[in-house]
């Protein structure tokens, strides 16, 4: 197809906003809840044990249903099994933004639990991450029973 | 096994960029009409016709409603596959086994430009945990997979560079890439832009805007219309757990969808048996997953094989040979160029990437975070 | 088709507003029902089809997240979208799958859970179907305020649907009490199956005419009780192959299937126009349900057809695609309504269901039509299973602009030879 003329029409971001609010469900529920004393919950297959973080409603390696008496409490301590430093974030707009101060983001097994976890890793240089480091949970100074309560996991001396 | 065969008989893609000087309607036209011709078929011939576009990518619910026009659906058995558009080519191929239809035309279709589609994996996430915690999205995904990956079996950064020096190199001499690097070493690659530890610009993916079709056949209507048709030998698709609960060093339903895709094929041995492949890569990194998920060597021997030579265009198993997806992912049809691709090859019809004598190609397509879906077709010329 | 098919099992989750779970639960919970009804076990499923409208609930692509809660891994799966008929493309999508050979028992799940969006009802999913064409126009300079297919067209369906609603009036000279009426059997109805959303015992034409709040015109003809609501919800079916299905009790086998898409009926890309005067002529419906019956071995489906179940989220669609789909004269459909045909109890029962204007979670409805059809074969429908002998059912759906049709026959026994 030949463009007979080109020309340049600046378009501004539209200005519609579509909004959501996920309701979470039981178990998620008492998870997000328990992070208000500053507990991390998992649940814990009855049939074959696989712990998973968050707790959820089915199992997926055997397809056993859970509920909230399959609630365990974790120490908030785990091993780092992978890693990254991100140097350029999304801002939510789809724009990329470079990071003056880069972030590290950790790859976390809790003890007793099986599922990885995603983290920010704080207090850590780049250098120093490492797999099979242990790390523990560091809370923010006043938790709310909400996810943001986790500030995230820093290497354990 | 199947009871009938089916077969390609026709195929187009656009050319791949990163801002395409017209709209997405006039884009999918174009490729429906070249596939059509092609293949020797009027739009009267079109049984069905599968679209595979997703509506977060193009920015609009019932992102086909305007497409179901230029891509020649009007008044046709249609649908919408809202994944890699291999799937399509699937779907599109279990209607034709069905015996219900015999001519499919497929479409698939991604504008990148239209919104950054790394946005939109984050979407993708858990949104009561992973998306509240704010840090996953696919490149940071894919960076603590690869390092996981690297450390488990010693593969060093320069090793998964030497992908990106391979495919942008080949897509130097493929007309329809977006990202096209004749000459490019290691040294660039490995000094461009930094965004997730050990992710750079050159060792991922571009953002792209792009289309492809294909028409599929049934036997019967494949021998009447066409002097070469491509037969599907073998085709598997297997989805993973979600990333909190799966192997992160391995693409285990990448190896589930090949086994079932060889066992069709009646190929025991990959790398001997297949003359090129043609796979979604993502990334650098990903590519050398890739060819242990795909049996072309052992598990964690990726970073030997590329350093053996065996997957450039001139070794014993070329991959990629149009440059993949890290030299131009339109999302949604990049599963569907590489199917485009592998078409191509057998045919005798890639132009300055031919793969001299290539008979039996792998083509493999991929959705969600670190290769969560995959998909696998074999196809083949007459044997 | 070269392999009998039938649907073996069916499982929905109570639709309605539901806060109390998450989008992968309520999945899941419809998929264990489904596979307790046919009696599998998860590793009995080959693969999976899913479906559901993105844009409303917030997730892309929640099958990658959710999967893991109803055996998805190690499976292939296959997602569809159509926009109000994702369901029955979903349901279709796992009919060939079967029909194929390459698999013998497909799980086929539709589902939408529209209260995780901020906005009421499904206004931000429905409107962004022409947004990004309207930008585009006004970044070139046309002036969108007067253009008639904007009015309808940015609504999507909801829009088209009244200039449908007149439109069709105007055809068939129905009146607007005939609207009340179907839209009174959907809540009486719908009051009878204890998975639907909107339930309203006693309803009459009269008392939600006269009702103060359902009686008031939204848009003419349309009153707010007219209105199906934005429901969260997901249905299920397993459809198996016949060597399967004849283990089963009564296995609800598909006789015929066929889709088929118009042009977009009020806006055309850019908004240059397109050829349908009428939108309540709904061609691609009767191509498309030529094209079921006749694979059904089906010649006269006024006599043959038992139970219909209709994708009418607007009550004048009851109507119109009863006709369409070959049931009544074009244009007459509102005979048999007056006389009471279309009950539960009638000659020819027009969602027993309730149908969409009671219950509307847009990935499932369309699903929930093949799988109502499917219990009144089975004889699972409960309360709301239609007194009579059930041998061949439609079901229907609609997406798009009203331009994307489904039609799926199914009976209780198979056709021997296709």
């Amino acid at each position: 197809m030949k463009i007979l003329k080109e020309e340049v029409i600046p378009v501004k971001g539209i200005p519609v906003v579509a909004g959501f609010r996920w309701s979470v469900g039981e178990l998620m529920d008492r998870f997000i809840k328990e992070l208000g004393n500053k507990k991390i919950l998992g649940a814990k297959c009855s049939k074959c044990n696989y712990t998973y973080v968050p707790p959820r409603a089915w199992c997926s390696k055997c397809s056993a249903k859970m509920d909230a008496n399959n609630l365990v409490e974790l120490s908030g301590r785990g091993v780092l099994v992978g890693y990254t430093t991100a140097y350029v974030e999304l801002d939510g707009n789809g724009n990329f933004r470079d990071l003056e101060k880069p972030k590290a983001i950790g790859a976390i097994k809790l003890e007793d639990a099986d599922s990885t976890i995603f983290m920010p890793l704080i207090d850590v240089e780049p250098e120093k991450l490492k797999e099979g480091i242990t790390v523990k949970v560091v809370w923010q100074e006043e938790t709310k029973g909400q996810i943001s309560d986790i500030k995230g996991f820093k290497p354990e001396k | 096994m199947m009871r009938e065969k089916v077969a390609i008989i026709g195929y187009a893609q656009s050319y791949h960029q990163a801002n395409m000087p017209m709209t997405r309607e006039d884009m999918v036209f174009e490729v429906a009409k070249e596939a059509a011709k092609m293949a020797g078929i009027e739009r009267e011939d079109i049984d069905t016709v599968i679209n595979a576009t997703n509506d977060y990518y193009e920015g609009r619910t019932i992102s086909e409603l305007f497409l179901v026009m230029p891509i020649g659906a009007y008044l046709k058995d249609y649908t919408k596959v809202e994944m890699d558009g291999a799937n399509a080519v699937f779907y599109g191929m279990l209607k034709i086994l069905s015996g219900t239809h015999d001519i499919a035309l497929i479409v698939a279709n991604t504008q990148g430009s239209t919104f950054n589609p790394h946005q939109i994996s984050v979407y993708t996430l858990d949104p009561t945990f992973d998306r509240q915690i704010g840090v996953l999205n696919d490149i940071s995904a894919a960076a603590i997979q690869a390092r996981v990956y690297m450390n488990k079996y010693g593969i060093s950064e320069e090793e998964a560079a030497i992908v990106s020096v391979k495919n942008l190199g080949n897509a130097a001499k493929n007309p329809h890439a977006h990202r096209r690097m004749p000459g490019i070493s290691l040294e660039e690659v490995l000094s461009s832009k930094l965004y997730c530890d050990p992710i750079r610009e050159l060792t991922m993916s571009p953002i792209s805007d792009g289309a492809a079709a294909v028409v599929l056949a049934s036997e019967k209507k494949a021998r009447e219309l066409s002097d070469c048709p491509v037969w599907i030998k073998g085709v598997g698709s297997c989805q993973d757990s979600y990333i909190r609960d799966r192997k992160l060093y391995k693409l285990e339903g990448l190896e589930a969808a090949a086994k079932k895709a060889y066992q069709m094929a009646g190929i025991k041995n990959p790398f001997a048996e297949l003359d090129a492949a043609e796979v979604s890569e993502r990334y650098a990194h990903e590519e050398l997953m890739i060819y242990e998920a795909l049996g072309f060597c052992e598990e964690g021997r990726g970073g030997t094989l590329i350093d053996s030579c065996a997957t450039f265009n001139d070794g014993q198993l070329p991959v990629n040979p149009s440059g993949g997806a890290l030299s131009a992912d339109p999302i949604t049809a990049t599963g569907l160029i590489r199917i485009v691709e592998a078409t191509m090859q057998i045919r005798g019809e890639a132009g300055a990437h031919q793969i001299p004598g290539a008979w039996r190609v792998l083509a493999h397509g991929q959705t969600g975070i670190c290769a969560q879906q995959n998909i696998v077709f074999i196809l083949g010329g007459e044997e | 088709m070269w392999r009998n098919i039938a649907v073996i099992g069916v499982g929905q989750t109570k639709h309605g507003i539901r806060r109390d779970i998450n989008a992968a639960e309520m999945i899941a919970e419809a998929a264990w029902k489904a596979l307790e009804d046919a009696e599998l076990g998860p590793e009995d499923i080959d693969a999976i089809a899913i479906g559901n409208m993105q844009g409303f609930g917030g997730i892309c692509q929640a099958e990658l997240w959710s999967g893991d809660l109803f055996a998805a891994p190690g499976k292939p799966v296959l997602r569809i979208a159509t926009g109000g008929t994702t369901g029955g493309s979903v349901a279709q999508c796992g009919m060939y799958q079967v029909a194929s050979g390459l698999f013998d028992t497909v799980l086929a799940i539709g589902f939408e859970k529209h209260s995780d969006s901020k906005e009421p009802g499904a206004t931000m999913g429905l409107s962004h179907v022409g947004l990004a064409n309207m930008f585009h126009l006004l970044a070139n300079g046309v002036d969108v305020r007067t253009s008639f297919a904007y009015g309808g067209g940015v609504g999507a369906a909801a829009g088209v649907s009244a200039y449908q609603a007149c439109e069709y009036m105007h055809r068939s000279g129905c009146k607007i009490e005939h609207l009340d009426m179907v839209a009174a059997k959907s809540r009486r109805n719908a009051a009878k199956n204890k998975y639907a959303h909107l339930q309203w015992p006693n309803c009459t034409a009269e008392s939600l005419a006269k009702h103060p709040r359902f009686g008031e015109i939204v848009a003419y003809p349309l009153r707010l009780g007219h209105i199906c609501p934005a429901s969260d919800g997901a249905s299920a079916i397993v459809i198996a192959s016949e060597e399967i299905a004849r283990k089963a009790d009564r296995p609800a086998w598909v006789r015929g299937l066929a889709a088929c898409a118009d042009e977009e009926n009020q806006q055309a890309e850019n908004a240059q126009g397109v050829s349908i005067l009428d939108t309540s002529e709904q061609m691609q419906c009767r191509i498309a349900a030529m094209k079921a019956y006749r694979m059904a071995g089906i010649k006269n489906p006024r006599e043959e057809i038992d139970v219909a179940e209709i994708y009418q989220p607007f009550p004048h669609q009851e109507l119109m695609y009863s006709e369409r789909l070959l049931l009544f004269d074009d244009g007459k459909a509102w005979i048999p309504l007056e006389e009471g045909e279309t009950e539960i109890d009638g000659k020819l029962p027009i969602d027993p269901s309730g149908g969409v204007l009671s219950t509307n979670a847009i990935g499932s409805s369309a699903m929930q039509r093949v799988a109502e059809c499917a219990l009144q074969i089975m004889g699972k429908a409960e309360e709301h299973q239609v007194p009579k002998d059930v041998k061949n059912a439609v079901a229907h759906g609609w997406g798009g602009s009203t331009n994307f049709t489904v039609v799926t026959v199914l009976g209780d026994t198979p056709r021997l030879r296709w």
